[in-house]
């Protein structure tokens, strides 16, 4: 039976369920991250490699912006706003773009290199699965923008938001760990 | 209240936590640089901008809520 035909009555059970399942992924999401980030105080202690402070701090704020607008497509799908829904989603995916290119683009092409050894391989071990999983995200939020100028999500019905959203803030939620570990934590040292 | 009132105390409230994880940012950034990065002050930072995503932006509470979602 699908989403459309089901009762709004079993929406709502279904809807704690998939609630619930969306937790344990990203419980079982944190054990890899986990892993990652304790990888990096294992092998690079009380030191960090010599990256951008600046650049890094510019990434954060650009991906903590994102999930604010990410938050307005959510509540405005939650009141049946659809221009401010599918506006506020355009302006996540690309303040997901740019964290990536500040990412991918300026820090992958700065003094640390993927073969310098322990820095090379948790930098670039840490940011790579991480900008995978926003690139993750930017996809779904390409499905859910599309999905919602078809008309597929209401006021009462938008699991699929709610989850992309979740998504999202989760990604966001991981970067929270890792910026102060890869660009705050330690003194510098030229690998 | 109406629709129209709860969705603009919904935008308020996604402003606020915006406010203050932009301060926590910005609050790490100048320990780091002032105190040469230490690791349990960055780190309670970490924790203090986690809460509000977790809470406000991820709505972990409604796992455990009896009120109904979307």
């Amino acid at each position: 039976m699908s989403a459309i035909t089901t009762s709004l009555a079993e929406y709502r059970h279904q809807l704690k369920s998939n609630r619930w399942g969306l937790w344990l992924f990203f419980l079982s999401e944190a054990f890899m991250f986990g892993g990652l980030l304790t990888s990096r105080f294992y092998l690079w202690g009380d030191t960090r490699p010599p990256l951008d402070q600046n650049l890094g701090f510019i990434v954060t704020v650009v991906l903590l912006l994102s999930s604010f607008f990410m938050n307005r497509a959510e509540t405005a799908i939650a009141h049946d706003d659809r221009k401010n829904f599918q506006l506020n989603l355009i302006i996540t995916a690309v303040l997901g773009i740019a964290f990536l290119v500040g990412v991918v683009g300026f820090e992958w092409q700065g003094e640390v290199r993927p073969t310098d050894g322990a820095y090379g391989a948790v930098l670039y071990g840490m940011t790579g699965m991480h900008a995978l999983h926003v690139l993750s995200g930017l996809i779904f939020i390409m499905i859910v923008f599309f999905n919602g100028r078809k008309g597929h999500y209401s006021a009462e019905r938008h699991w699929g938001v709610e989850a992309c959203a979740v998504w999202w803030h989760y990604v966001d939620l991981v970067w929270v760990f890792f910026y102060p570990a890869l660009y705050l934590m330690g003194t510098v040292i030229h690998p | 209240m109406t629709q129209q009132e709860k969705k603009a105390a919904a935008f308020r409230q996604g402003i606020i936590v915006l406010i203050v994880l932009a301060a926590l940012t910005a609050g790490e950034f100048f320990v780091a640089r002032s105190l040469n990065g230490p690791v349990a002050i960055l780190f309670i930072f970490a924790i203090f901008k986690a809460a509000p995503i977790m809470q406000y932006f991820m709505h972990i509470s409604s796992l455990w809520s009896e009120e109904e979602g979307h």
